[in-house]
């Protein structure tokens, strides 16, 4: 299925090379999980990233979907 | 005394007296420094109810006991006084290298009273204190008043103005210090202002006594390379980006704050992101003194029409001036954050009460002729010529300068005011962050983050990840953000390092480094408990200042917009900030009763009957 992947703050550079901003779409299988996108992408999988399905928390290692967006970010405040 | 100098300068505008005093050691100990000591004395020597423009109100300078240390990020100090845009309290916090110079003067405090028959400016340095004739630079901007202060009184020292917009009384107006810091909000600028009081230099070398030297200086260099370690191998966002790496975090939260916070999601948020200012206008991250992170920053534009160099924009300027005003130009939202520093003014005010008036003009209430010329949404160079006219007070600008409040008012509107206890908001809409919507309504000096930002739960993850829509906990967790928020802010430090690394690092967020280091530093002897309790007598004692002023519960609420128009699209697309379910229970959690008022066990239990 496909999904769409948004990484911000630092994470950004993990994107593929050539990503154009910080959203690239990718091929998963059906049985994709929110910790094997992390895993993909090696972001740390625990209190230092911030994980949203569509805008939303996940619901533990929420099962993914046709047209999900993952975004994540690390956990860093000040704004 | 160790840690804090235990002294106070006392400057009567009126009559040009200067005096120094020392503090009670109980009270010192009980009210911890900063933000606490300040509410101690304004509330015992001004009457709420003053004109906060008169010369009856009394304008005060606040360092902490962890101000001018080894402690990371000991660089803040507090302004605090009854504010003229809100008439409640201002509670305002900068940093840069000025607190920490001034607390190397010897005192901790400055509290200035009456007002100055002619513009003055304070000098104070070891050898003596003066105050000195300013006319020769009245009427100056922000980084002209600084250079020439510098030059007539010490290379080395440190300057904390304010520019055209305080002395013209611009309720928005700031105090700015090392030229681009700002002691921003509820419009401290035209207090002192008002009582001629153009500058404050100071020049010393009193690093205070610490109650155990050695291991406030482990402790600190340990935290200092904790902090590094983290930063290099997790990288550091802020030091990358600054603050503007926020606007693409609130956008995904649907609670970047859009056109006036009709709504949450920008579609020029790729714009005005931490990459596309990295990528522009960058030319270094600037640190605070004492500061490992470095999340300042040096820039400089060079686009035709926007020419300009100096700190910023942070992330509350991109949203005010920028998505709220519904503006994606980056190099014009830099420009007008350099024209907002030159004159002094709150960007996040200035900004919102802008984005008012383009509501407003866009829905036909305010006649074209008022403003001189249309003031849509997305019209950056009007904005520009807006903010401009704010700090002058010229024109339209004499109606903007009263702030959104006054503005949406005159014109009979009252609720395009995006406003608490008519303070303008800050970035976070709060339909889609109910926490921070209780933490607005309930904020001693209006809708404030900085007064307990559960944001850094909601929004970012620290210490822990909060879903943002959902109430449960909220009161509760909104009481401990602002108490220790209160503590951070009295005892001198940066929020953006002590919530990370002088917190446990659970929701119930224990200050238990940060007694240490205080301890440390003062020898105090507190323990967590006492230092929270510090921060909630802090907060209490407040909160009388804003019953006697004439504030009641009916005051801690928000907007129409926020408590009856659902957010029409995004992840928070449906909601309101349920207020009504979290008051009460705050309330209650706070021990005071239905109407707000605390009880006289609640006042009794913290000192305060």
């Amino acid at each position: 299925m496909r999904i769409s992947v948004k990484l911000l703050t630092t994470y950004r550079k993990k994107l593929p090379e050539g990503t154009k901003g910080n959203t690239c779409t990718l091929q998963v299988p059906e049985s994709y999980c929110v910790s094997d996108i992390l895993a993909h992408f090696e972001i740390p999988n625990d209190a230092s990233s911030v994980i949203l399905v569509n805008g939303l928390s996940p619901e533990g290692d929420q099962a993914l979907n046709e047209g999900d967006e993952v975004c994540v970010y690390s956990a860093m405040a000040g704004g | 005394m160790k840690g804090w100098h235990g002294k106070i300068l006392r400057v009567n505008l009126t009559s040009g007296e200067i005096t120094t005093e020392t503090i009670d050691p109980q009270i010192a100990k009980d009210y911890l420094g900063g933000r606490g000591w300040a509410i101690r004395y304004l509330y015992d020597e001004v009457d709420p109810k003053v004109d906060p423009l008169s010369p009856e109100n009394k304008l005060i300078f606040a360092t902490g006991p962890l101000t001018g240390t080894p402690a990371p990020t000991g660089n803040r100090y507090m302004v605090v006084t009854k504010s003229p845009l809100t008439g409640a309290l201002a509670d305002s916090n900068s940093g840069g290298v000025f607190p920490t110079e001034m607390k190397w003067t010897g005192f901790d405090m400055f509290i200035f009273e009456g007002k100055a028959a002619e513009p003055v400016y304070l000098w104070v340095n070891e050898e003596h204190v003066e105050l000195r004739p300013a006319a020769h630079l009245w009427g100056k901007e922000v980084p002209e008043t600084t250079d020439l202060l510098l030059q007539e009184t010490d290379a080395r020292a440190k300057v904390a103005c304010i520019g055209p917009a305080g002395e013209l009384l611009v309720k928005v107006a700031a105090i700015m210090n090392d030229k681009n810091r700002a002691a921003g909000r509820s419009g401290v600028g035209a207090v002192m202002g008002s009582k001629n009081l153009k500058a404050v230099v100071v020049r010393g070398t009193q690093v205070p006594e610490f109650a155990d030297p050695e291991n406030m200086k482990d402790l600190s260099m340990f935290i200092q390379k904790e902090v590094g370690g983290d930063i290099k191998t997790k990288g550091s966002s802020l030091r990358e980006y600054g603050t503007a790496y926020v606007p693409q975090v609130t956008n995904e939260l649907g609670i970047l704050p859009t056109r006036n916070f009709k709504t949450g999601q920008f579609e020029g948020v790729d714009h005005i992101d931490g990459p596309s200012l990295s990528e522009q206008f960058l030319i270094r991250a600037k640190p605070c003194y004492k500061c490992p992170i470095a999340c300042g920053r040096d820039t400089r534009v060079d686009v035709p029409g926007y020419e300009g160099a100096g700190e910023g924009p942070e992330y509350e300027t991109l949203g005010a001036i920028g998505s709220s005003c519904g503006i994606d130009n980056l190099a014009a939202i830099t420009k007008a954050n350099y024209v907002c520093n030159e004159l002094g003014m709150d960007t996040i005010s200035a900004g919102v009460t802008i984005s008012c008036a383009m509501e407003m003009y866009e829905n036909g209430l305010i006649p074209e002729e008022d403003l001189g010329k249309p003031l849509h949404f997305g019209d950056a160079d009007a904005m520009i010529e807006f903010i401009r006219k704010t700090g002058y007070r010229e024109g339209f600008g004499d109606l903007l300068a009263e702030g959104s409040y006054r503005l949406a008012e005159h014109y009979g509107h009252p609720e395009y005011s995006i406003t608490a206890k008519k303070l303008e908001f800050p970035g976070y809409d709060p339909r889609g962050a109910q926490g921070m919507g209780l933490l607005y309504a309930t904020s001693n000096i209006g809708a404030s983050h900085m007064a307990g930002d559960i944001a850094y739960s909601e929004v970012f993850g620290v210490p822990v990840k909060l879903d943002p829509v959902a109430l449960e906990n909220k009161a509760e967790i909104v009481k401990r953000f602002e108490d220790v928020f209160a503590v951070i802010d009295a005892v001198g430090l940066c929020v953006f390092l002590s919530v990370r690394y002088m917190l446990d690092q659970d929701i119930n967020l224990l200050p238990q480094r940060l007694t240490q280091v205080l301890n440390y530093a003062t020898g105090g002897g507190y323990d967590v408990e006492t230092v929270l309790e510090a921060g909630e007598r802090v907060y209490n004692l407040e909160r009388l200042f804003l019953l006697e002023a004439g504030f009641t519960g009916a005051d801690d609420t928000l907007p129409d917009r926020m408590l009856n128009e659902p957010l029409s699209e995004g992840p928070a697309k449906g909601h309101v900030v349920y207020l009504d379910q979290m008051l009460p229970e705050f309330y209650r959690l706070r021990g005071w009763d239905q109407n707000g008022v605390p009880t006289p066990e609640k006042l009794s239990s913290l000192g305060l009957s």
